[in-house]
């Protein structure tokens, strides 16, 4: 049983700073995915082209490799950030370039006929996106925001990679120590489980509360 | 109901004037040429084939599309347009926000917003645009919902109306903005057959009590010449003939009128 609790004890530690990422990150991506989603959607050439680029490099490069060479390479370009940071940034960033497609893809999937009617009322464009516009979109964003949520969960593993002694670090660790290795990875899927699901159920409140009265 | 005499037809100054509008998508040309206009508080109903640019004409002047060619004046006001040292310069949103104003549309498909209540619907821009108070607005949104008959769906949504009743309230939204025109785009097309009288009904109450102005593209022709005080005949992109209803629907001019008639000819028999 002591080791048993030794075990147990070693992962909540590893759990704090699982979630600690898992907030900030969460946080970053969907303020990232909200100002990168609308820049995309623009008329203006240059906010749209750097919204392209930022996405583009962000979906198409790996996050792991994201996350060693914000740790490892930029110290050689004399600029050290703490490895908390290193992770923050690295899956807000990747995951925020993902969300930012799900905001531009869900603004322009409600219907036109929604803008029209907003200009046949004289709406500002401003009064149109946060009234008619946004409630709707993010309707339609909701589910996708449920998945990436549960990816990015899942990437925090990743962090471990960097140094940052989360769950999954704390995990190999005690394994080493202790070889207890079946049970160190059955409490290890279950404590991510036990993150994840909340999460779903959380989204799925907010769907059922965001489309009341809709048929 | 009253009509429109030919004498102040002649003498009045008409509240829109559409001048020499063309419109291209891409590099087909759709309307060409157009000379229009309404006077105040006039009833026109625009009649003709789909796709020969009733809607378009309508469309332009709730600046949901921009004619490609020519001006459009309301109220004495250019719409798309300002004057700039003498030149015509394309309007910038402020100007476009100060004259479409004036206008209100009803559409085919209604457009209600689904995730706001019936109430909510016709408060929205009441608050958010006319600067009226919560209070104000509800009190107008429950006035003109009870004229429409529909007091006792104000909690609703949408989704939970007939097609009908979604119909009444879009018109119950549009007219507590109180615009001098109002754009009818075939409001009962998207209807089933026995909902369309609830509609005509609100339309024909609208036209009666309100000084507004209206365009009323629609096909349903019995309706039309029972509240129009002139009918306009469109084909190809092209005005091809228009007068009060007795005449175009009595005594055609054109060939093309009267083929486009006779297909509804059992209506008036």
């Amino acid at each position: 049983m002591d080791a048993n609790m030794a075990i147990f004890n070693g992962l909540l530690k590893g759990l704090g700073v699982t979630l600690q990422v898992l907030i900030y990150s969460v946080l970053l991506a969907l303020v990232l995915s909200f100002i990168i989603g609308f820049m995309s959607l623009s008329k203006w050439r240059i906010p749209r082209w750097s919204a392209t680029l930022f996405i583009e490099v962000f979906r198409g490069t790996s996050l792991l490799v994201q996350l060693f060479w914000l740790y490892f390479s930029l110290p050689i370009l004399g600029i050290r950030l703490p490895a908390m940071l290193v992770g923050v940034l690295g899956l807000g960033l990747n995951y925020g370039a993902y969300g930012a497609v799900v905001v531009r893809t869900s603004i322009r999937a409600v219907p036109k006929g929604q803008t029209e009617a907003s200009i046949a009322l004289n709406m500002s464009p401003y009064r149109r996106m946060r009234s008619v516009i946004l409630p709707q979109a993010f309707l339609i964003m909701l589910p996708t925001f449920s998945n990436l949520t549960i990816e990015l969960l899942k990437g925090t593993s990743l962090i471990s990679l960097v140094t940052l002694a989360d769950l999954t670090f704390q995990a190999l660790a005690l394994r080493s120590a202790t070889m207890e290795t079946t049970q160190i990875f059955i409490y290890l899927l279950i404590i991510y489980f036990i993150i994840a699901y909340p999460i779903t159920l959380g989204f799925r409140w907010l769907e059922k509360k965001q489309s009341v009265g809709r048929g | 109901m009253p009509r429109t005499s030919d004498a102040s037809l002649l003498n009045q100054e008409p509240y829109v004037k559409y001048r020499n509008i063309g419109m291209k998508f891409g590099d087909t040309e759709v309307m060409k040429g157009i000379n229009f206009d309404i006077l105040s508080g006039e009833k026109v109903a625009m009649i003709g084939p789909s796709g020969s640019g009733k809607t378009t004409l309508a469309r332009m002047l709730m600046t949901l599309e921009k004619p490609t060619e020519g001006t459009i004046e309301i109220g004495g006001k250019l719409l798309w347009h300002r004057r700039a040292n003498g030149k015509l310069v394309d309007a910038n949103l402020k100007h476009l926000r100060q004259v479409r104003g004036q206008i209100g549309m009803v559409f085919q498909q209604y457009n209600l917003f689904p995730h706001m209540t019936i109430l909510r619907n016709v408060m929205e821009a009441q608050v958010h645009v006319l600067g009226l108070t919560k209070k104000e607005a509800e009190d107008r949104a429950r006035k003109i919902l009870k004229k429409v008959g529909l007091e006792h769906k104000c909690d609703a949504y949408p989704a939970q109306l007939s097609g009908g009743q979604q119909q009444r309230v879009a018109m119950a939204r549009a007219v507590v903005m109180k615009p001098k025109i109002m754009l009818f785009d075939e409001v009962t097309s998207a209807l089933d057959p026995e909902l369309v009288g609830e509609v005509l009904e609100v339309i024909r109450e609208i036209a009666e009590e309100d000084e507004m102005a209206m365009l009323l593209i629609t096909h349903e022709m019995a309706f039309a010449r029972d509240i129009a005080d002139r009918v306009v005949f469109m084909a190809d992109g092209q005005i091809i003939e228009q007068g009060p209803p007795e005449q175009i629907f009595n005594y055609p001019q054109h060939q093309r009128t009267k083929n486009f008639l006779s297909r509804f000819s059992t209506e008036f028999h």
